[in-house]
């Protein structure tokens, strides 16, 4: 094989190799994109409810905070509405033998207010 | 359970509730319409990639391939930061789980189906009996219009097609019967599902080891189901 020959040989091997190399990177682009996918699609079997109502533990946490300005024992008070706020807040309406509180808990269980109505 | 109300029905606000059940609104049972209430439990489809309905039909398909309901709807402990004492009851019905408040800011969780639309209930009642295997009457409205409820019109006894299932926890207010019931089902497909009369029903071996958890006099707390349309007390 001549000089030139062997700089043709050598050139197509490089881009072979090169091809070879953008084929592997390709597929692992498209493995992590798919690994992506695949992590953050639900579980078979899994339930949702398409309401945005409160947790329950939260709207515990409002009518004891309710409580005393309501002016009655916690055990009286009732969640009887919820909805959320944004991300991070709720707001639950409680009653209690008539008197109505609206209070504003996060979901952390922390409660940012509670006014009698 | 179809139906949980045993006296003669009358019609208050364009729907129809018992004399029990105007007693429990005296008593401060507050009653609910679900209305305007649009959400809907739904399950992921692995197959088409998205959320569907979690009606009847596919609840029955769901627990016929897999002899179980969704893991969701399962017994399982859970955090749960409250103040309420460990014994007590909580009842969600907007997303169908029931809690038994347990020490350390724990609660045990179980599926539940519960009131259909316009059958939701709030209130803080109490457990004022319980039975095992109970026996189940229809109302008389339900003989009347249901040729297999009739025939069991002077009460059908308990056993695995009784509508009331392995037990049964009757709520009260103060010594009033609620009509209420947590029980068991024949039907534990239906639990994740808006179907009962009110009642609230679970598959037999929860509401059994419910029933072996809980004290008569606990304290159950039954959280608002539906969002909106005040209609009670």
């Amino acid at each position: 094989m001549n000089r030139s020959g062997i700089q043709l040989a050598r050139g197509w091997f490089q881009l072979e190799a090169n091809r070879n190399r953008m084929t592997t990177f390709a597929m692992a682009l498209a493995a992590i994109q798919l690994a992506g996918c695949v992590s953050n699609q639900p579980a078979p079997g899994s339930v949702r409810n398409t309401g945005a109502t409160a947790p329950a533990d939260l709207q515990l946490a409002c009518a004891s905070a309710a409580a005393a300005p309501l002016g009655v024992d916690s055990s009286a008070v009732l969640p009887v509405s919820s909805s959320q706020v944004d991300e991070k807040t709720f707001q639950v309406v409680l009653e209690a033998k008539g008197a109505r509180a609206n209070c504003v808990v996060d979901t952390a269980g922390t409660v940012v207010s509670v006014q009698k109505v | 359970m179809a139906f949980p109300l045993r006296t003669p029905l009358r019609k208050t606000s364009g729907r129809t509730i018992s004399a029990a059940t105007a007693t429990c609104l005296a008593l401060g049972v507050a009653v609910w319409a679900t209305l305007a209430y649009a959400a809907e439990t739904q399950i992921f489809d692995p197959k088409t990639h998205k959320w569907v309905k979690y009606d009847r039909k596919k609840a029955r398909s769901y627990y016929a391939a897999h002899k179980q309901v969704p893991e969701a709807f399962r017994m399982q402990v859970v955090p749960f930061k409250t103040a309420e004492k460990p014994g007590t009851i909580i009842i969600d019905g907007n997303q169908h789980f029931l809690y038994l408040v347990q020490p350390g800011f724990t609660a045990i969780r179980y599926g539940i189906g519960v009131g259909r639309e316009g059958f939701g209930w709030a209130g803080i009642v109490r457990v004022g009996r319980t039975a095992e295997w109970p026996t189940w009457t229809p109302p008389a409205e339900m003989v009347a219009r249901d040729p297999n409820a009739a025939k069991w019109a002077s009460g059908q006894p308990g056993g695995p097609d009784n509508p009331l299932g392995a037990r049964a926890l009757y709520l009260y207010q103060g010594d009033q019967d609620t009509i209420y019931r947590i029980h068991g089902t024949p039907e534990p497909w239906t639990i994740g599902l808006d179907v009962s009369s009110g009642c609230i029903r679970m598959n037999n071996d929860d509401i059994t080891d419910l029933h072996s958890r809980i004290n008569v006099g606990a304290k159950v707390i039954v959280l608002m189901q539906g969002a909106s349309l005040y209609k009670g007390v």
